[in-house]
């Protein structure tokens, strides 16, 4: 009786551990007001932790749209002519091999640093993506988010 | 079927029973409550006798199995609260017929995984308007962070529950306390 009840506790508890191996979760939210329409000149400021690459993936992924994109790392002020600024934190796990875990996505008023919107994509071990297809996902669910009005 | 005995059950079965136990209940995150979120204090320099409506978005619903969230409501309700105990604005108002319209992003919560202090760091973007013309009056970046320490709790959700709720506190403390100073 007692070794069927550590049995059953023991294959719950793993059902309950291997739950948490295929979430996925991406949102985006656009500040109220906030025009993405307008914005067609993108700095993406490389995280000085990232040794990836990550900022060149998304500005590689924003010229593939049509933008003009370049990326650097960051400066006292906004580069000129920008009309907005990109930054971005990206969350790593080992699971045999390392996989992007986690990535969110700010872009922000080159003037005030306001985030004009922010979106995130989070994809564990079994539904991992590559890091190209995390940036892809994150701003295409920044672009394709509806433009809110203050009050709706 | 052989009933195995007591005394046959490995000496390693209340150990494995209490990992059992601890990692089910491990798993159970809850999102951080509005009474949590609600400043002790605000240092408001000026009671502005106008009212005001809140928005909130960018919040997230938290997964039990997952880390502890901040829900855009939850974070309304307290900010809505604060700003009647601290009476930064004279009332909030629901619907129409407001002086200003306070909207808050919830632009990113930087949660650890692990550890015994648990900091959380977290980024509001705040935006007053006025009402009749939609000019913005105000707008800021606000960054806040707190830090649970083992001492708060033992269960690791709870802890990080408690960071994340107080660098939410923190953000809320800031903003109000900014907008007090305005002179509207």
């Amino acid at each position: 009786m007692y070794a069927r009840l550590v049995l059953s506790i023991l294959i719950l508890s793993v059902l309950g551990l291997s739950s948490g191996c295929a979430v996925n979760r991406a949102t985006a939210t656009i500040s109220p007001d906030s025009d993405m329409s307008k914005v067609k000149t993108f700095y993406v400021v490389q995280q000085p932790k990232d040794q990836r690459g990550i900022e060149k993936l998304i500005s590689d992924n924003l010229a593939a749209r049509g933008f003009s994109a370049r990326s650097g790392p960051e400066t006292p002020t906004a580069p000129p002519a920008i009309d907005a600024v990109v930054t971005y934190v990206d969350k790593w796990m080992w699971d045999i091999t390392m996989y992007m875990l986690e990535l969110t996505v700010t872009v922000r008023n080159p003037t005030n640093n306001f985030p004009m919107a922010t979106a995130n994509s989070y994809h564990t071990s079994l539904t991992r993506k590559s890091p190209s297809e995390m940036v892809d996902e994150v701003l295409t669910n920044i672009f394709n988010a509806p433009a809110k009005k203050q009050g709706e | 079927m052989k009933q195995m005995k007591r005394s046959q059950v490995p000496l390693y079965s209340p150990l494995l029973l209490l990992c059992a136990c601890a990692a089910l209940l491990g798993g159970c995150a809850t999102g951080a409550s509005h009474e949590a979120m609600v400043p002790p204090t605000v240092t408001a320099v000026n009671k502005h006798p106008q009212s005001v409506s809140v928005e909130v978005s960018g919040g997230q619903e938290t997964d039990a199995m997952g880390k502890s969230q901040v829900a855009s409501e939850s974070f309304a309700q307290a900010l809505e609260q604060a700003i009647t105990q601290s009476q930064t604005f004279a009332r909030v108002a629901k619907g129409a017929g407001q002086d200003y319209k306070l909207s808050v992003v919830i632009a990113g919560i930087d949660q650890p995984s692990f550890g015994f202090s648990f900091t959380v760091k977290m980024e509001a973007g705040w935006t007053l308007r006025r009402a009749d013309t939609g000019a913005t009056v105000w707008q800021e970046s606000i960054r806040s962070e707190y830090t649970a320490g083992a001492g708060d709790a033992f269960a690791g959700v709870v802890r990080l529950r408690m960071a994340t709720e107080g660098a939410a506190r923190n953000n809320i403390s800031q903003g109000l306390s900014k907008i007090s100073q305005l002179k509207l």
